[in-house]
């Protein structure tokens, strides 16, 4: 009788600690009772794009920790599954590829590099998954290469080049000379720069080629000195144009031309100081925006992520929160993971500029599939507030001032009954 | 004459930058002559060098102190490494090949946790900082004392090997490792210098460049291709064909990069293929007896 009453309490001990939780926190029972809904993070961790893919993921991260607080969307725990995409547009199909067929991944979340997007777009509208190109800036991805079930977030090379190519050649002169990685997204970052300076009565007198993983840039700093241009365009990203930043300053030529880089992200000149922060330069946010919500956001990264390097969130981490949380909003909304149901929610989705913490409001263009946004021109800051503030935003343009007209002729996205019907 | 005038600074600059390259390779070549292991944890090492640099400069110890001592730490790592090889001595190759590629990987990591995955600076003193004028033309002043760096290493190395009874144990060693050891040489020690020495080289090599590529965890990987290209380039086992091959890899990188600039990183295969097609056994590559 002793022993029976003893295992009782034994079983009653057991019993407890393991519904005891689940009664405390309802939705976590409620949530975990189903199939938690996986969200592929297409990332890079390595390769020319390393560190920035490391900072949109935790972007992602944070808008995936928020929802799993509430409990998750549609009752289900939200689990995140991250593979390295190595910045190799092979690996992207290998890993999109693998992610929806053997992961039951219900979307896709992330790029830095365009060819690499564009590799994944593939594979993920061949099965109908919804993806979202986070942080890829070719003009192609919203244009000739746009899918049915691709959404691209961050502003383009022509997006970037319309805010700034008309001032530039009315301050700085007429003489081009175009920097461009030789990828996809340095192709036709220039191209449209390239048009923009010429119809603008500007000149582009050289384009030098830099092919990915370039170290060294003397060669091409020493020819850029041949030529004298009046403008140098830089269309060149990830570890390169750190490498570049850093060479340029070493060889004083950081005010011999008037530099101009397309789209500068925050991580490829974080940490490289302040000598490195020349020129002009485009971006789609900054943690110093004095606009609604910024200082919550930057204080929740920093609680979120006390030991990483980067101390301030930038462009990039925004971008993989700001569009990671938007899907979650819409699977919400749609009630349902279904693909075309997500998907039509997506398309000519408005978005607040408080909500975005951005000047202007923004919106998904139907045609395209891309995120009309507000683009920022900035430069060095010559009085920062704190050791981070490294830029000084010197004006905004709204997203119809900036959009991209050729994309909507360019992007022939594919019919809902071509489609696949998707839904994990 | 225009043409020529202009190409003047772009072959300096592909001299001063094949001296680099061939810092870069001296170090991969020593052990691959030595030990006929392929140290895929070169580019590693490379890096390591560099941030161990970083580390000392941050205790606040003296540049140039911080360049002498951050290689002797690197070695120290490099003769880890070695005790670990031990066991794939007299193995296929295959085995030492997958322990430095895994090694490489390991110290990569290590790297990232112990100083995070993003951008770190090795500055340099303000004396070797700036820019100067070469034939009009505005050029770091770094990177001139960093090809002329690599020159005095090449050149110690040079004496090392060839004047001083260490520099004969290793080439016989390369040579002919059974004579060595039967002439009572402890080739096991020899080995571990060796090893030593080469990790040390590519330490060198990672605080020199340091400053030019930047540092990150991946920075190896942007040095151990090119090495690997100008030894066998070279010619394997080769000190002068090392050296030659780094210059001519220099020379033709920075004049496509000036000339047809998409060609640049290409270029310097494209001279590999060209070369190893005509003459398989590198520039200065000893005869195998086949060929003899």
């Amino acid at each position: 009788m002793k022993r029976n009453r003893r295992k009782l309490l034994q079983m009653l001990a057991a019993g407890s600690a393991f519904y005891g939780p689940w009664t405390v926190n309802r939705v976590w029972s409620q949530a975990a009772q189903k199939k938690p809904l996986v969200i592929g993070l297409t990332m890079d961790a390595s390769g020319q794009y390393g560190a920035s893919g490391t900072d949109e993921r935790l972007g992602a991260m944070l808008a995936i920790r928020e929802f799993n607080d509430k409990g998750g969307v549609l009752g289900r725990r939200i689990e995140a599954l991250h593979m390295d995409t190595e910045t190799t547009p092979a690996t992207g199909s290998r890993v999109a590829e693998r992610m929806i067929t053997r992961n039951e991944a219900a979307f896709l979340v992330g790029a830095l590099h365009s060819g690499v997007a564009n590799a994944i777009s593939q594979v993920a509208q061949r099965y109908g998954c919804v993806y979202f190109n986070t942080n890829s800036s070719s003009p192609t991805e919203a244009g000739k290469d746009c899918h049915r079930v691709k959404f691209v977030w961050d502003g383009n090379g022509t997006n970037f080049a319309h805010a700034i190519v008309k001032n530039a050649i009315r301050v700085n002169g007429r003489n081009w000379v175009l920097l461009t990685n030789d990828y996809v997204w340095g192709h036709q970052t220039s191209k449209a720069t390239r048009a923009l300076v010429e119809a603008n009565g500007g000149k582009i007198v050289e384009e030098l080629m830099v092919p990915q993983n370039t170290r060294d840039f003397t060669s091409y700093l020493l020819k850029l000195q041949q030529i004298k241009p009046n403008v140098v365009a830089a269309a060149v990203g990830g570890d390169d144009i750190k490498a570049l930043r850093q060479q340029v300053v070493q060889s004083k030529l950081d005010k011999a031309f008037a530099w101009i880089n397309n789209q500068q992200d925050w991580p490829d000149v974080y940490g490289l100081g302040p000598d490195a922060v020349f020129g002009v330069f485009g971006t789609n946010w900054y943690y110093r925006l004095d606009l609604p919500g910024v200082k919550e956001f930057v204080a929740k990264y920093q609680k979120t992520y006390p030991g990483v390097q980067i101390k301030v969130p930038g462009n990039v981490f925004y971008n993989g929160y700001v569009s990671t949380r938007e899907l979650l909003r819409c699977v919400e909304e749609a009630g349902t993971t279904n693909n075309l149901a997500v998907i039509k929610k997506l398309e000519g989705r408005k978005m607040s500029a408080v909500d975005r913490m951005q000047t202007h409001e923004a919106y998904i263009n139907a045609a395209t599939h891309q995120c009309q946004q507000t683009i920022y021109m900035a430069s060095y800051n010559d009085k920062p507030a704190e050791p981070d503030d490294i830029f000084r935003i010197l004006s905004s343009a709204p997203p119809q001032e900036v959009e991209d007209k050729d994309a909507i002729g360019a992007c022939k996205l594919e019919s809902y009954e071509a489609t696949p019907s998707y839904e994990q | 004459m225009d043409f020529l005038l202009n190409l003047l600074p772009h072959l300096y600059n592909g001299i001063s930058l094949g001296l680099l390259f061939a810092l870069i390779a001296l170090g991969f070549m020593l052990i691959v002559g030595v030990m006929e292991v392929i140290n895929l944890a070169h580019g590693s090492l490379f890096a390591l060098g560099a941030y161990f640099a970083i580390a000392l400069i941050g205790f606040k110890v003296n540049y140039y102190i911080a360049f002498l001592l951050a290689p002797l730490l690197v070695a120290a790592v490099g003769m880890l490494l070695e005790l670990c090889m031990r066991r794939t001595y007299g193995k296929d190759s295959l085995y030492g090949l997958l322990l430095t590629f895994g090694a490489a990987l390991v110290i990569e990591e290590v790297i990232r946790l112990a100083w995070g995955s993003g951008e770190k600076q090795l500055v340099v003193p303000p004396e070797l900082s700036g820019a100067m004028l070469v034939g009009g033309l505005i050029y770091a002043k770094y990177r001139l004392y960093a090809s002329l760096a690599a020159l005095g290493f090449i050149f110690l190395l040079y004496v090392f090997l060839e004047k001083t009874p260490y520099g004969a144990m290793i080439k016989a060693g390369a040579h002919d490792s059974e004579m060595v050891r039967a002439l009572g040489i402890n080739l096991t020690r020899l080995r571990l210098f060796v090893f030593a020495l080469g990790t040390a080289l590519a330490a060198v090599a990672g605080i020199v460049l340091a400053p030019i590529w930047g540092v990150r965890p991946h920075m190896g990987v942007d040095a151990v291709i090119p090495a690997f290209l100008i030894i066998v380039l070279g010619g394997v086992g080769s000190f002068w064909g090392a050296v030659l091959a780094g210059i001519m890899v220099g020379i033709v990188v920075g004049i496509t990069g000036a000339y047809a600039s998409e060609w640049s990183l290409l270029s310097m295969y494209l001279l590999l293929i060209a070369l190893v097609t005509f003459r398989a056994r590198g520039l200065l590559g000893k005869k195998t007896a086949l060929e003899a």
